[in-house]
């Protein structure tokens, strides 16, 4: 059976293919990525919520060996799998350097989470390609999907989309991290971007993204884990075949919605590359076409993360076991 | 997990046009009579996912001139089920 065939519903089987089980209203329960990365998470960014409102950037900053050397040292399991990754990256054995730098670059992106989401940019340096493309996209005004990935920072590219853009930025995102953020954002920076979250797994989301494109606004979304038994093909990423969903690509085909692919690289303290890239023109394949041109696009979305993997390869959030190994 | 479909309830015969309008949205392999009316669309029941919600939101306001919306409120209970779908389809439809 291929990803794309469509499973008959009744009776219904969950699981049954692994491609589309049950999904609309399920709460996040046994997915391994909904729970590990994120308790981390949680607990760095209190800490780092309370140093930087006591002692600021720079202290936070130093303050990142100790905590990435404490979250590296505590997580074994995600180090398992940060080391599988980065042997595919690396096309070596990574070392311990190699992994205390992924942690590293990881914590920084939190530290600097705090800044970008509350609009505090002026210290930083984020460099920007492809602005114009973006602009120019927008300008017809049939919105754009912009589709990121867990790599580098989604608040530098939020930060850099936001400013001075004539028109919205809705983030699709997990309803858990939707209330992460919310709450960072209350804590610390004000409402400022409070509303602009789309939370995945309602029957409703995917208005919401149409009526933000209709709009002319733009919606983001991280194309690289697939929420709860959502479509997903099986593609080369990294010389290995990785579960990808093809949700998003299925989305953008539906709404006929231009597309481009949308990365924050992080590249040292306070320091950002943010790429914007057209990926697909407007316009709807035929609705025979429509699973086709998704596994398409869901193949070029891969080699072009897979590349930026090459290039910035400790810039990969995925700690958990993303090429589905153990199963 | 179910098995069989023993005897499934009648649909009535607006339910059975929607039922109709859904199978061939969303190319499911399900006949229309066999959508049980009272069971979850989305997620446990049908197994419909967020982008099924989509097309067949799509599809609706194509054939009856329904628009729903993400800010109605009552989303949850429209799309909690054929019937529930099929009365708010009736109750607002334009042609």
């Amino acid at each position: 059976m291929t990803a794309l065939s469509r499973p008959s519903h009744l009776p219904a089987s969950p699981a049954a293919t692994g491609q589309r089980s049950a999904t609309a209203d399920l709460p996040a329960a046994d997915h391994s990525w909904t729970k590990t990365p994120e308790r981390g998470t949680d607990g760095a960014l209190r800490l780092m919520l309370w140093i930087l409102r006591r002692l600021g950037w720079r202290a936070g900053h130093l303050l990142l060996y100790p905590i990435a050397g404490y979250f590296l040292a505590s997580s074994p399991r995600q180090r398992g799998h940060a080391r599988a990754y980065l042997r595919r990256a690396l096309g070596r054995a990574p070392g311990a350097l190699d992994l205390f730098r992924l942690w590293f670059a990881f914590s920084s992106t939190i530290l600097d989470r705090v800044f970008l989401t509350s609009g505090r940019t002026e210290k930083y340096r984020i460099e920007v390609e492809g602005l114009d493309a973006l602009k120019a996209t927008l300008a017809e005004g049939r919105g754009c999907l912009l589709l990121g990935a867990h790599f580098g920072s989604f608040e530098a590219l939020r930060a850099v989309a936001d400013a001075g853009s004539p028109v919205e930025l809705a983030v699709l995102m997990h309803e858990a991290n939707a209330r992460r953020v919310q709450a960072l954002v209350t804590a610390f920076g004000g409402p400022r971007h409070a509303e602009a979250v789309i939370p995945l797994g309602t029957a409703d989301a995917m208005l919401r993204v149409h009526e933000v494109l209709a709009r002319g606004g733009m919606v983001g979304l991280l194309a690289d884990r697939r929420p709860h038994g959502e479509r997903v093909a099986r593609i080369p990423f990294l010389a290995e075949p990785a579960p990808l969903p093809l949700g998003p690509h299925l989305l953008a085909g539906m709404l006929g919605a231009p597309v481009m692919l949308a990365f924050g690289i992080w590249q040292g303290p306070r320091r950002y590359l943010v790429r914007f890239e057209p990926f697909a023109d407007p316009g709807s394949p035929g609705r025979g076409n429509r699973d086709a041109t998704a596994r398409e696009r869901a193949a070029r979305y891969a080699a072009r993360l897979e590349e930026n993997c090459r290039a910035h390869p400790y810039n990969w959030f995925n700690f958990h076991d993303f090429w589905e190994e153990a199963r | 997990m179910s098995t069989d479909i023993e005897t499934p309830t009648a649909l009535l015969p607006g339910e059975m046009e929607v039922a109709s309008l859904i199978v061939s949205a969303l190319s499911l392999e399900t006949r229309p009579e066999d959508i049980p009316p009272d069971e979850p669309l989305f997620g446990a029941g049908l197994g419909l996912d967020s982008i099924d919600a989509l097309e067949l939101a799509l599809a609706i306001s194509k054939a009856y001139g329904v628009q729903l919306r993400s800010d109605d409120e009552r989303n949850h209970r429209i799309f909690s089920s054929l019937r529930t779908l099929t009365a708010h389809i009736e109750k607002h439809r334009a042609r």
